[in-house]
């Protein structure tokens, strides 16, 4: 079991150091408060807080009744972004990220996905908020508030469509770290919440923070092929979507090797600046008489959608509604290739 | 369970409990499973003393919830409705255990005290009315500033298969952060895979939409 990080006299002001309960917090004193800020400059400074700063916490998550906690730890150093994100009390699964190395630990499962990215992609920029962005979305505080003793700015981020979800948000006032997050489904029904319990922002996190709980003795371990596959196409085609919900574009086209692949996948990203989708493209050998039918999935808020056109599995995996992976699973084509069977 | 536990634990429910004092407690229960499970019927009760609409129980834990609902008569005609299992779902294995189930009890009263739907119904933004997936009129959002009491979506109780593992994994590293964040919790947190499985060649079952 993880244990909360104590506070130690290198951190940084201790940000943040809440109890469950919400104990007193002592401010980062390099951090002031920041008036007259837009909405949209309060995302800005959240995605800056969430990418670049180094932080320690615990958090719970909430979904479809279920609740469960969970440890985050967040590091940049020297340019090199480590991350671990590991269930405290359900299937034990930990994710690990060091600068271009990704580790999946499933204990459920006893196994291990190592997926070995080239290093141009070990650090992803996100698009920023824009004026694109924000004829999508509406974008607005809508209150100030006070949350586990601190003050937050409370932003919402409503979709102007069916598209994409919307989101709530509760930005520390002094750190811009989301205390607290919502994500709503069209029908303004909270479908996911994230709480953090306890939150700490040191100027140092030592490597050992980054190493995995859990035992692997046993376990099956999946590697990817660490070479970088950039050329776009697995069969040498080029795929792309014929058709996109307004307002998402492509912005990543690449072929990997994802660990226990037996050949490289296009890797096609689509996003609106605040929503993603990412479509996987692979062979796919279907049995004779067996036509290929079409299959749904989530995970969390997240949807997932896959079929098979010309002779290769599409599928489509982003946090937006099932509707919108369908759509753009569904419009995805092989440049030059006459779809068969449509 | 000692009667001064017993009252920390309700003190601490009922918001009463120093901070300094809340924090050995949470300590304690991350790894007392005996006081974990106490702690959940605390949720759970409170919960439905309060009627909170956004608490909903998993299947696993809706017995155990039964169980303590039977303990307390006055509380049973409000018990949650269970909720039901996706079918449309089969990336994932169904759950054969509960293990669950402590975990979801253990944290649910940390959720309970932090989210409270009243002032939920106040930051609530509406936004387009739901209709069938096509693009809504701009500024369908703009009408839709009143504001309502969420509501939890079913559950599926999953698995996810190491493909869908693979692909989520890789997706995520093209999410803006907090989309990213969700992304990676809610794989974390699906429901472990039942001992002993192993996993299939293919797991990716075909189902007609």
């Amino acid at each position: 079991m993880l244990r909360p990080s104590r506070s130690s006299g290198r951190a940084a002001g201790l940000a943040l150091a809440w109890a469950v309960a919400g104990a007193a917090a002592a401010e980062e004193p390099a951090l002031k408060h920041i008036p007259d800020l837009t909405p949209t400059q309060w995302l800005e400074r959240m995605d800056q807080a969430l990418t670049a700063r180094n932080y320690d916490g615990t958090f719970s998550h909430w979904q479809g009744g279920r609740v469960e906690m969970l440890r985050i730890i967040h590091r940049v150093q020297d340019g090199t972004v480590s991350e671990r994100l590991a269930s405290l009390d359900g299937s034990g699964r930990e994710f690990i990220r060091t600068g271009a190395s990704l580790a999946c630990y499933l204990p459920d499962r006893r196994t291990v996905l190592v997926e070995e990215r080239p290093a141009e992609e070990s650090l992803v920029g996100f698009p920023s908020v824009n004026d694109q962005t924000a004829s999508l979305y509406d974008i607005r505080e809508v209150g100030h508030m006070r949350l586990n003793r601190r003050e937050t700015h409370v932003i919402t981020v409503s979709p102007k469509d069916e598209y994409r979800y919307g989101y709530r948000l509760w930005i520390d006032d002094s750190t811009a770290m989301p205390l607290k997050s919502q994500l709503a489904d069209a029908h303004g029904q909270v479908i996911e919440q994230i709480v953090f319990a306890s939150l700490t922002l040191s100027s140092r996190i030592p490597d050992t923070a980054f190493r995995p709980e859990i035992s692997t003795a046993g376990f099956r371990w999946l590697h990817n092929d660490a070479a970088p596959h950039l050329q776009p196409g697995s069969a040498g085609l080029a795929w792309s979507a014929i058709s996109l919900p307004p307002g998402f574009r492509m912005t990543v086209r690449s072929a990997q090797t994802l660990p226990g692949s037996a050949g490289p996948v296009d890797h096609l990203v689509f996003t609106d600046g605040f929503a993603s989708v990412s479509v996987f493209v692979e062979r796919q050998s279907v049995p004779s008489g067996q036509p290929p039918v079409p299959e749904s999935a989530t995970v969390g808020s997240s949807s997932a959608f896959s079929t098979v056109v010309d002779g290769h599995k599409i599928t489509a995996v982003g946090e937006v509604p099932p509707a919108t992976v369908r759509f753009i699973a569904s419009q995805v084509r092989a440049q030059g290739v006459a779809s068969a069977g449509r | 369970m000692n009667e001064e536990l017993d009252s920390q634990l309700s003190a601490m429910f009922d918001d009463e409990l120093a901070p300094a004092e809340c924090e050995l407690l949470a300590r304690r229960l991350s790894r007392d499973e005996p006081l974990k499970a106490r702690w959940g019927r605390y949720a759970i009760i409170g919960a439905v003393i309060r009627a909170e609409r956004g608490v909903r129980l998993n299947a696993p834990l809706a017995g155990r919830v039964n169980a303590v609902l039977l303990a307390e008569p006055a509380l049973a005609a409000h018990a949650a409705p269970r909720d039901r299992t996706s079918m449309r779902l089969r990336w994932w294995q169904p759950l054969a255990g509960s293990a669950v189930a402590a975990g979801v009890a253990a944290v649910s009263i940390l959720w309970l005290r932090t989210h409270s739907p009243a002032a939920d119904a106040q930051l609530a933004a509406r936004v387009a009315s739901p209709a069938a997936v096509s693009p809504a009129p701009a500024g369908a959002a703009a009408q839709g500033d009143s504001y309502i009491v969420p509501l939890p979506k079913p559950a599926g109780v999953m698995v996810p298969s190491t493909e869908l593992a693979n692909y989520v994994v890789a997706h995520s590293m093209f999410s803006p952060p907090v989309a990213r964040r969700n992304l990676l919790s809610a794989f974390m947190t699906s429901e472990p895979a039942p001992a002993g499985t192993d996993e299939p060649q293919s797991d990716v079952k075909t189902i007609a939409q």
